[in-house]
C-alpha cells in the first residue's frame, strides 16, 4: 500500500478516519428517524469516537477534531451554535486529565469510564445550555440520554475496537 | 472492550495550549450564537433540503412497519372498536348538529354588530419526514419549504391541536420547534376566563404557564388555546388543557407531535398593521387642544415665551363605515351594564 500511495497519503487517510468516524456518527445519531419512535432519546453517538480515540489515539484525535465534530453536531442537531462543541471540549479536557486512570480499565470498567467522561460532557452542556437560556432545562431527558449512550456505548466500542485494529492498525504500520 | 489493550500512543498529550485556545474558540462561537441565532441556519436548510429526498425514502419502511405493527394490534380489537366508534359518531352527529346552529347564530350576531371578519388563514398540508428528540431540543422536518410559500413563525397543526411553530424554511423542507421545546414561547388564553398566557416549553412533556394578569384563579381542566396577540399565529388554536403538577400548572397537549405523520401549516394572511407614523395632531399638547410649540429659531434672538393662547382643534369628520347601518338613537346606557 505504501507503494502505491505513499507514507503521508496513508498517514492522512489513517489519521482522518477517527475523525471522520464521528461525523458519520454526527450524521447517523441526527437522522431524523427514530426506531423507538420518539420514545428513547437518540443516542450521542459523535462522543464515542471523540472518546475513545483521545483516549488510545490522541494524535489522531486532536482537540480541534473534537471541537469541529461537536460543532457539526450542533449543527446537525439544530440546537445552539457551540453547545455540544464545548462539551466535547471538556469531556476532551478530563479524558487527556485522567488518560491514564481510564486507559487502564477494563471490562465494565471501560464502560463506567465511558459513563464518567458522558457525564462531564453531558454536564457541561446542561450547564452551557441553562446558561443560554437562563433557564433549568429538565434533567430527565439528560439521564434518559445516559443510559441510551452507555447502552449504545458497547456496539460502538467493539466497532471501533475494530476499526483501530484492522484499519488504522496496518495502515499506520506500514509507514 | 478494555481500553488499555492499545498502547498509548503518548503518556499524556501536550495539548493543553491547543485546548485552551480551542476552548475559547468554543466559548466565542457560543457566544455569537447567542448574538446571531441564526447563524447556522443557512447551512441546516441546505443539509435539509439535500436530505429529504433520503429522508422520505427512509421513512416508507420505517411507517410501512409502524403501520403493520398498529394494524396487528389493532385487528383483536375490531369488533369493540367498531362499536365504540358508533357510538362515537351517533354523539358527533348531535354535536355537529348543536355546532351548525351556534356557528348559524354567530354569523347573525356578527352581521348584526357588523363585527370585523376573522383573518384569512390558509394552509398547506405537509408530510413530516423527520423528527429529533434530543436532551435538549425537540423538533420535526417537514417536506415543504421556501417553494411552497412556507415562513418561518408559521403554527403548525395536526388534526387534534397545534404541536408548534416553523423556525427555519429552506426550499423544500422546514423544521418545527414543537410547543414542548425549551425555545418555545407562545401567547395563549385559557378558557374559561379569558386568563391571557404564556405558554413554555421546558423539553418537557407538558409546558409550563406563565400567567400575565395578577391574581388570575387557574384551576385544572381549563382548556388552552392561542390568543393571537401579536398577529403572528391565529387565535382560537387548540393546544390543550391544564392540570397541576404539585408544583404549578401544565398543559396536556391535545396533538402528539411524535405521533403526528400528515400537519397543516398555516400561514396567517392578515398580520399585524404598523402605527401610522405620529403627527403634531398626536401630541399630548394638540389633543389638549393646545397649539404645538414652534421649533426654536436659528437667529442669535432669544426664544420668545410660548403662547397659551388655546387653539381651536380643526373639526374632524368620520368618514361612514361601508356597510354600517344607520347609526341608531343614542340610547341611555344602564350604568349596571357589563360591557364585557
Amino acid at each position: 500500500m505504501q507503494e502505491r500511495f505513499g507514507p503521508s497519503a496513508i498517514r492522512l487517510f489513517a489519521a482522518f478516519v477517527p475523525f471522520g468516524f464521528g461525523l458519520i456518527a454526527a450524521a447517523i445519531a441526527n437522522f431524523p428517524v427514530s426506531l423507538s419512535g420518539g420514545i428513547l432519546p437518540t443516542p450521542m453517538l459523535a462522543m464515542m469516537p471523540v472518546y475513545f480515540w483521545c483516549l488510545v489515539r490522541p494524535d489522531l484525535m486532536p482537540v480541534w477534531a473534537a471541537f469541529l465534530v461537536g460543532v457539526a453536531e450542533d449543527l446537525l442537531c439544530g440546537g445552539p451554535p457551540g453547545i455540544w462543541g464545548a462539551a466535547f471540549v471538556a469531556c476532551y479536557a478530563f479524558v487527556d486529565r485522567e488518560r491514564d486512570a481510564l486507559a487502564g480499565l477494563a471490562g465494565y470498567g471501560a464502560i463506567l469510564g465511558f459513563a464518567a467522561a458522558m457525564l462531564v460532557t453531558g454536564g457541561t452542556a446542561y450547564a452551557l445550555v441553562a446558561l443560554y437560556f437562563v433557564k433549568l432545562p429538565p434533567v430527565a431527558p439528560l439521564i434518559a440520554g445516559f443510559a441510551v449512550n452507555i447502552f449504545w456505548y458497547i456496539p460502538a466500542l467493539w466497532l471501533m475496537n475494530a476499526v483501530q485494529r484492522r484499519v488504522i492498525g496496518p495502515l499506520r504500520s506500514d509507514i | 472492550m478494555a481500553n488499555g489493550t492499545w498502547r498509548l500512543a503518548r503518556g499524556r498529550s501536550n495539548a493543553q495550549i491547543p485546548l485552551a485556545v480551542v476552548g475559547v474558540i468554543a466559548v466565542l462561537l457560543i457566544l455569537l450564537g447567542r448574538a446571531q441565532p441564526t447563524l447556522f441556519d443557512h447551512a441546516r436548510a441546505y443539509v435539509s433540503d439535500r436530505a429529504a429526498p433520503v429522508l422520505s425514502a427512509v421513512r416508507l419502511p420505517v411507517d410501512a412497519v409502524g403501520r403493520w405493527f398498529s394494524g396487528a394490534e389493532n385487528v383483536f380489537a375490531l369488533y369493540q372498536e367498531n362499536v365504540r366508534l358508533k357510538e362515537e359518531n351517533a354523539h358527533l352527529m348531535e354535536w355537529q348538529r348543536t355546532a351548525q346552529a351556534l356557528d348559524q347564530r354567530l354569523k347573525r350576531y356578527q352581521l348584526l354588530l357588523n363585527v370585523v371578519p376573522d383573518p384569512e388563514v390558509a394552509n398547506i398540508t405537509a408530510h413530516v419526514i423527520g423528527r429529533s428528540s434530543r436532551p435538549f431540543l425537540n423538533t420535526t422536518i417537514l417536506d415543504a419549504g421556501k417553494r411552497n410559500h412556507v415562513k418561518p413563525g408559521e403554527a403548525v397543526i395536526d388534526e387534534r391541536g397545534m404541536i408548534g411553530r416553523i423556525f427555519l424554511a429552506g426550499d423544500h423542507t422546514s423544521w418545527v420547534i414543537l410547543l414542548t421545546d425549551l425555545n418555545s414561547r407562545i401567547p395563549v388564553i385559557l378558557q374559561p376566563g379569558n386568563i391571557q398566557a404564556i405558554m413554555a416549553g421546558d423539553n418537557s412533556g407538558a409546558p409550563t404557564l406563565d400567567i400575565s394578569a395578577s391574581g388570575a384563579q387557574l384551576k385544572s381542566g381549563l382548556h388552552v388555546a392561542t390568543s393571537g396577540d401579536g398577529a403572528l399565529l391565529p387565535a382560537g388554536l387548540p393546544v390543550g388543557t391544564t392540570y397541576w403538577d404539585g408544583t404549578q400548572f401544565r398543559v396536556t397537549l391535545l396533538a402528539d407531535a411524535g405521533r403526528s405523520d400528515d400537519v397543516r401549516i398555516l400561514d396567517l394572511k392578515t398580520r399585524a398593521e404598523e402605527p401610522p407614523a405620529p403627527t403634531t395632531g398626536d401630541l399630548p399638547v394638540s389633543a389638549a387642544g393646545l397649539a404645538p410649540l414652534a421649533p426654536p429659531p436659528k437667529s442669535q434672538n432669544p426664544t420668545p415665551a410660548p403662547s397659551l393662547r388655546p387653539a381651536l382643534p380643526a373639526p374632524v369628520t368620520i368618514p361612514p363605515r361601508p356597510n354600517a347601518a344607520p347609526a341608531p338613537a343614542p340610547a341611555a346606557v344602564p350604568p349596571d351594564v357589563d360591557n364585557q
